[in-house]
């Protein structure tokens, strides 16, 4: 009964802003799955749309991501030219490694 | 937490039958509430008779207290009629004395009443002195007018007589329409020789008179009677055109003379102000009314408590029937979850494999995880385990493309490096959003060597001797990322009976901790098992997935029997 009970509680919060000719920057915070990636994906397909070549994530604040958060980074990084997931979390880090995307995702500290 | 094993059919219908007993529970628990309309009627049975209750003793209230007012008043009233009484004695008493003093002077007898005789208020109409004993033979004098008493009372001197024999003021109504009067007989002596004053008054024309002027009458109709009894024939003046006496009266009886007067009395208005009369239908009318609103509120109430009795029935029937609907998604999904599943897996000549699948606490939808077993040529094996990210039919599909796909080039004799990148032309993250990470491995049985090649895939977990460790092969790009990725393969023995282990990252993964945690308490809980095969991947899937795991988990595993 609980799990129909409601939305599942907002877990994630983001902001993305065109910040140059064709650069954004999408700062993401909480926990991100599958329930809750929808807007985000929408926001940044909407400026990626726009002509945006150059993405950077920054993803310091992400306590939790599933693969489906993961295989948006991926799709992402395979849409620009230049990508980079910044200030990734060790549990984070340690999760795209696992999965051989640290170099994918150009996971800088 | 429900295994692939245990989805059947039967737990969805047996949901729908616990489903069907709350609705007629609901239907029973609104029955009573019908019953509950007594309550308004009750209201305003009770409101009428406290109405009715507090009419009645607020009008007998207003009575009795009328009552005891009307006759304070009466009581001054009559107390002013009879101070009257006095000076009439005085005057005749005088007249009386003197008389008898100078044995009936009549020049006397004028000169002192002459004054007391006239027509002005309080003045005699006529004055006459009598000699006692010699009564028959008429008034020895006569001041004012001829006593009519004489005229109109054939025994005139008995009475007169009468007066003699006591000191006390005799009192005579003479109320014979159109001439009405009141004599007074007065003497102090018993003796032949005394005197006796007699004296007429007259009464108002028709007996009205209008007293108001003083404060004892003000506001109320009365009538004096002479004697005890109110009769017209003893009437002596009312204020009023017509008698009787508006009801309620009430009467007073004063001595007068040797008579008495009774005085009676009713109150125009309300001697206590108009609440006190107005109350018993104030309280009426506001009584009823609020009774009228008591009831209107308690049948309000009634309705609502009912109207919410039917929306909390109505809520129960949809809560067990979104239940019903979500154990019957679910058990749709874990049903569809297990025929892209394996039905079993090949068991060879010395090594054992199984596997388990477990849907995750949110698991209404179908997911992608999966394992499969292939046996390639009798000797070696194909141990496959992967997982589409996402969920749902997408995810599933996917997921089973990925797997018939791995099948076919299996077929083929391609070896896991191999086969993963064929795979990777078949998902694209870039077009569908979806990645897949894979684990695959050739099985050597007789030569207890391991080909493992790993795309984005946690590794497998070796047991042997005791002992345990992670099987670390080179970690490639999940399937998706890159169309043609190049995997590379290790190769591993491993020793005796032992047994490996491969999962999908829900075994481990857990929120707000490393995945190396999770790694490491998988090894510890598999560490020293000396338990079958199924009942260790059970057992591990049971103590990782303590607390509720949030995504599905597919475990598969091979163990060398000899």
């Amino acid at each position: 009964m609980d799990e129909l009970e409601g939305q599942p509680e907002q877990l994630i919060s983001f902001d993305v802003v065109v910040d140059g000719n064709s650069h954004a920057t999408v700062s993401i915070d909480g926990e991100l799955d599958m329930s809750g990636i929808d807007p985000l994906a929408a926001r940044v397909d909407e400026v990626l749309g726009n002509g945006v070549t150059s993405l950077t994530v920054d993803v310091g604040g992400v306590r939790f991501a599933d693969s489906s958060a993961i295989a948006l980074w991926v799709r992402w990084a395979s849409a620009v030219d230049e990508f980079e997931l910044r200030e990734p979390p060790p549990l984070l880090r340690r999760v795209i490694g696992a999965m051989g995307l640290a170099e994918k995702l150009g996971a800088t500290s | 937490m429900n295994s692939v094993e245990s989805v059947q059919r039967p737990p969805a219908t047996s949901r729908r039958s616990e489903a069907a007993e709350p609705i007629g529970a609901a239907t029973q628990a609104r029955r009573p509430s019908s019953n509950l309309y007594w309550l308004p009627v009750a209201t305003l049975v009770v409101g009428l008779l406290v109405t009715l209750a507090l009419v009645l003793v607020s009008h007998s209230q207003y009575v009795s207290n009328e009552k005891r007012l009307i006759n304070l008043r009466a009581r001054d009233a009559a107390a002013l009629l009879a101070e009257s009484l006095p000076s009439t004695t005085s005057t005749m008493a005088a007249a009386v004395e003197q008389a008898n003093f100078t044995d009936g002077s009549v020049a006397r007898f004028k000169r002192l009443v002459g004054p007391e005789v006239g027509t002005k208020s309080g003045q005699f109409l006529s004055l006459s002195l009598w000699k006692l004993g010699a009564l028959n033979k008429g008034p020895v004098a006569v001041v004012g007018t001829q006593p009519k008493l004489v005229t109109t009372h054939g025994n005139a001197t008995a009475l007169l007589a009468a007066a003699g024999r006591k000191p006390v003021l005799n009192v005579i109504g003479l109320l014979q329409p159109p001439d009405l009067r009141l004599g007074y007989a007065y003497a102090n002596s018993t003796e032949s020789g005394g005197y006796v004053v007699y004296g007429e008054r007259p009464l108002p024309a028709n007996r009205r008179s209008r007293l108001q002027g003083t404060s004892q009458f003000a506001g109320l109709d009365y009538a004096i009677f002479l004697g005890g009894k109110q009769t017209p024939r003893s009437l002596l003046v009312t204020n009023l055109a017509h008698l009787p006496l508006p009801s309620p009266s009430y009467a007073q009886t004063v001595p007068y003379g040797n008579t008495s007067l009774t005085l009676a009395m009713s109150s125009r208005a309300p001697l206590a102000g108009s609440l006190p009369k107005n109350l018993p239908w104030i309280s009426a009318v506001l009584g009823i009314v609020l009774t009228i609103a008591a009831a209107i509120v308690t049948l309000r109430l009634v309705q609502r408590r009912r109207r919410a009795e039917d929306l909390a029935g109505r809520l129960e029937v949809t809560a067990n029937e979104n239940e019903r609907l979500y154990a019957e998604q679910r058990g749709i999904a874990q049903t569809l979850q297990h025929a892209l599943l394996p039905d079993t897996l090949p068991q060879l000549p010395g090594i054992q494999a199984s596997a388990r699948y477990e849907a995750g606490e949110e698991g209404v939808d179908i997911g992608g995880d999966w394992y499969d077993v292939i046996d390639l040529d009798g000797g070696r094996l194909l141990l496959v385990v992967g997982d589409v990210s996402g969920r749902g039919l997408r995810a599933a599909t996917t997921m089973a493309e990925l797997r018939y796909a791995i099948r076919a080039y299996a077929a083929q004799d391609d070896g896991p490096a191999e086969i993963l990148t064929k795979i990777s032309r078949l998902v694209s993250v870039a077009e569908s959003g979806q990645l897949a990470t894979v684990l695959c491995a050739t099985i050597d049985t007789a030569e207890r060597r391991l080909s493992l090649t790993s795309a984005g895939h946690l590794p497998p977990l070796l047991l042997a001797n005791g002992d345990s460790h992670y099987l670390h092969a080179e970690v490639g790009l999940p399937i998706g990322v890159e169309e043609g990725t190049v995997y590379q393969s290790t190769t591993v023995t491993v020793p005796p009976e032992a047994t490996v282990v491969a999962f999908t990252d829900g075994l481990v993964e857990r929120r707000g901790e490393s995945i190396d945690q999770g790694l490491d308490r998988l090894r510890t809980a598999a560490t020293g098992q000396n338990v079958g095969l199924p009942e260790l991947l059970g057992g591990l899937v049971r103590d990782m997935a303590s607390g509720g795991a949030e995504d599905d988990i597919a475990i598969v595993g091979v163990r060398w029997t000899s």
